[in-house]
């Protein structure tokens, strides 16, 4: 293995394959950062020039930039204007557009590109590494463990959101409740769709995520009058100091993990990622209450589990020829057009093409920083655009953004409702953070549920204690976790509410 | 006022000829109108061409439109271009097909089971497939084959088939999703060999070949493409393949084990709304069986997988008039149930 390592290195370091890379990263900042374009339109897209280019040293590496350069670019319109680019920075924008709020984009930019560097090289060198002895595991973790952790989410997030108890839960089974709308996966029954065919799909994230978050953003701004000649901030602010940086240190490890964990599992995915690492952020802080406040924290957590799940989705990928969702499933295209047949023989055929491409997104990171850090200050800028001209723009991207991925004029309906809603729950102290978690991870919990109900059958006792004992032992946890954290939480949830009052 | 007086005050500075002018203007007119009578009498196509695709970015199918189309607009001339309308199982895009002015540039991407068989599953009013769309040519064709874990207790279709019988919805059969290409020959094999298995369902092929290998379903199906490294690396084994003859050495075909030559078929097809101009369907037809001829689109097909048994849209109308009625049966029979 070492010398298949070795000679992929040598085949890895060419000056053609770095410029075909930095070209990937480019352009998916620039995809990821256009709200509505996702990185798997973006890369569906490229997917022609990827094969047309005849070489695997080329054409995929530069897949995987515009991969990793999509995931991050995302980030970017989460905190400057209160939209997510993509699905994957849905929990960036809790904590990021309050930062910039606070006169810190740049801040928050740069603490976004640090922690998705970071993680993404750590678990890249993971998957590197890894790859071989990890591939057994990854079959271990199916629906019954997944539904599980879906479970033991759910539980975490309700016992610990700040502020009044009822509001926060009321707003998590309304998001849950929201997931359901739409077929029911099993038997293609419509639900909650009032006979209509536009809910058949039920609600697309996208819009739902730019109605919430942005619209009501909009409005207020709208609303505070006079807003032709200021804007949301006169510089891009401070730079991100070194001590922040290495106080998230932890942070940015932990959310390492758990991305790199949701990254092994095929189908799982960078939002729900990020929304696990957000909580997880949220539950070992030592002030949680000032998450959704502006906390680098909670920019941190989010953005390194979203990173981190890139890498590790080249393992199911590569080694069992399993793609877990569109991203991956245009990678397999990717190699297979080149000759590459990804699945158990891969790595033994041709190991050193395999290795090249997997050292080529190692060294990724590198140029990703490097082009982060140039575009930060530019990006950053936007906070000094006039309001008067930012906010219309800001409308035509939450609409264009919102049509653009699906293609589907009920979704701007989608937009507008959710805007309603984000705006009324603002004026009545509602968060509606936990609402979006309670939609992502209520419909992974319904799913992986209702697989589990189907693959344990009637015979489910012997199923929980004899087939599934990790699923059985998450689900016994549950309980006693969530009281533990219930308990840690209202110390600092009293602290919370003195400080409100206050 | 004479017409010497009336110039614009900058022009004023810059003595110019009038008659230059008019004279200009004219030959702008008679540009115009040559230009617009050029357009007339253009080849079509004379703009780019829309594909739209029922489909999500990232699956087998939008793979398989990336790479024909990056090669048919050589043929065509112009490029082709693809828009993603996913949604409702189908029906989104090949509706806003339907919708879209049979001009010939605006085309549906589509296979059998959103072309023939959901108007039989999903409520639907709005188009009808038969009606309204004419096929331009069928791309390429898939074989499903039924697969199972190769270290596992089946060695053979027999041997399955025999404790299927004895244990009638116990042994669990993982797929894709609701009606398409995994569901439907599951659904077909079990009506026409009276069979019963625990289906359960996983987000897409990848996952669903996934339960297999993890062990959390015992049988699957899978494009024998999509599983060539499992069975070299003996992980997966392949009892039988869709079709009237045998495709693997030593696997038998359908027909023999009792199917009908036409189950566990996927056919992509590229179709264009009814109303169509004869010489502009022509075109489209012959920028295909032209394209057939080009070796590089042979290469890459093969790599992804999949082959490129093209078939013109008339020789395909018969193939899906059959398709129609079996179709039918299945819903039927379900719905019978």
């Amino acid at each position: 293995m070492i010398e298949t390592l070795l000679a992929g290195l040598d085949a890895a370091l060419r000056i053609d394959t770095f410029v075909w890379i930095s070209g990937g990263l480019l352009l998916g900042m620039l995809m990821g950062s256009l709200p509505g374009f996702t990185t798997s339109m973006g890369m569906s897209v490229l997917v022609p020039i990827s094969f047309l280019v005849g070489d695997p040293l080329i054409g995929i590496p530069f897949l995987i930039g515009v991969y990793k350069g999509g995931i991050y670019g995302g980030s970017v319109p989460a905190i400057l204007i209160s939209m997510p680019g993509t699905g994957a920075s849905i929990a960036t924008v809790f904590d990021g557009h309050e930062l910039t709020k606070k006169g810190q984009p740049r801040k928050a930019l740069e603490m976004g590109l640090y922690a998705s560097v970071i993680s993404d090289l750590f678990s890249d060198v993971f998957t590197l590494v890894m790859i071989i002895p990890v591939a057994a595991i990854v079959l271990g973790f199916g629906p019954p463990e997944i539904a599980s952790v879906m479970f033991l989410s759910l539980v975490i997030i309700a016992v610990t959101s700040m502020g009044p108890v009822v509001k926060g839960l009321l707003m998590l089974c309304l998001g849950v409740w929201f997931g359901f709308v739409g077929a029911d996966p099993f038997s293609g029954m419509p639900r909650y769709t009032f006979g209509t065919n536009e809910l058949y799909d039920g609600f697309h994230l996208i819009p739902m995520l730019i109605g919430l978050f942005a619209l009501p953003e909009i409005f207020n701004a709208v609303k505070e009058g006079d807003i032709s000649g200021s804007s949301v901030g006169r510089f891009v602010g401070e730079r991100l100091r070194f001590d922040e940086l290495k106080k998230s240190l932890r942070t940015i490890c932990r959310s390492t993990v758990i991305g790199t964990g949701v990254g092994l599992v095929p189908g799982l995915g960078q939002p729900i990622a990020a929304m696990m690492g957000y909580i997880a952020a949220k539950n070992a802080s030592k002030h949680p209450e000032n998450f959704g406040k502006g906390e680098l924290d909670g920019v941190a957590g989010a953005e390194a589990a979203n990173n981190a799940v890139n890498g590790p989705t080249m393992v199911p990928l590569l080694t069992l020829g399993i793609p877990g969702d569109a991203v991956t499933a245009l990678l397999l295209g990717a190699f297979m057009m080149q000759g590459l047949r990804p699945g158990p023989t891969l790595l033994e055929t041709n190991g050193e093409i395999v290795f090249a491409i997997l050292i080529a997104m190692v060294i990724a990171n590198f140029l990703f920083l490097v082009l982060g850090y140039i575009s930060i200050p530019l990006f950053a800028r936007v906070v000094t655009i006039k309001r008067s001209l930012l906010i219309p723009v800001t409308i035509m991207l939450a609409f264009s953004g919102t049509y653009l991925a699906r293609s589907n004029p009920f979704d701007i309906v989608t937009l507008i409702g959710f805007g309603l809603v984000g705006i009324a729950a603002r004026s009545a102290k509602f968060d509606v953070a936990p609402m979006v978690m309670g939609f992502i991870l209520g419909r992974e919990l319904e799913y992986t549920f209702g697989q589990t109900l189907a693959l344990a059958g009637t015979d489910w006792v012997r199923f929980a204690l004899t087939e599934r004992i990790g699923m059985t032992a998450v689900v016994l946890a549950t309980p006693i976790v969530g009281v533990l954290l219930g308990v840690r939480m209202s110390k600092f949830r009293q602290r919370a509410l003195k400080g409100e009052e206050a | 006022m004479s017409t010497g007086d009336f110039r614009p005050v900058i022009w004023s500075r810059f003595p110019c000829d009038f008659r230059g002018i008019r004279l200009s203007a004219i030959l702008f007119l008679v540009g115009i109108v040559l230009f617009r009578l050029s357009v007339v009498h253009a080849q079509y196509p004379e703009k780019p061409l829309t594909l739209v695709t029922p489909f999500a970015a990232g699956g087998s199918s939008d793979l398989n439109a990336r790479v024909f189309t990056s090669f048919l607009s050589d043929y065509l001339g112009q490029a082709v271009l693809i828009k993603l309308v996913p949604g409702q199982a189908g029906q989104k895009g090949t509706l806003e097909a339907a919708r879209s002015a049979p001009d010939g540039y605006t085309l549906l991407f589509t296979d059998n089971y959103r072309d023939q068989l959901h108007k039989y599953t999903f409520r639907n009013d709005a188009y009808d497939t038969n009606r309204d769309f004419v096929p331009v040519a069928r791309v390429n064709y898939g074989q499903i084959g039924i697969i199972v874990r190769a270290g596992g207790i089946y060695e053979t279709w027999a041997q399955l088939e025999a404790d299927a019988r004895a244990r009638p919805g116990e042994i669990s059969m993982s797929h894709s999703g609701l009606w398409v290409a995994l569901f439907v020959p599951m659904l077909q094999l079990m009506k026409d060999l009276d069979l019963s298995f625990k289906m359960v369902p996983y987000r897409g092929g990848g996952p669903a070949k996934a339960a297999l290998l993890a062990g959390d379903a015992d049988v699957s199906m899978a494009f024998p493409a999509t599983v060539v490294a499992d069975v070299e690396a003996g992980l997966i084994r392949v009892l039988a393949t869709a079709g009237s003859e045998r495709i693997l050495e030593g696997v038998p075909s359908f027909t023999e084990i009792g199917l009908p030559p036409t189950t566990g078929y996927i056919h992509r097809v590229v179709m264009a709304p009814t109303g169509i101009a004869e010489d502009r369907l022509r075109v489209l037809r012959e920028a295909f069986a032209q394209m057939q001829g080009e070796e590089a689109y042979h290469r890459v097909m093969t790599q992804l997988g999949e082959n490129t048994e093209y078939l013109d849209g008339v020789d395909y109308e018969a193939v899906r008039i059959q398709q129609s009625s079996d179709y039918q049966e299945l819903a039927q029979s379900l719905l019978d149930q």
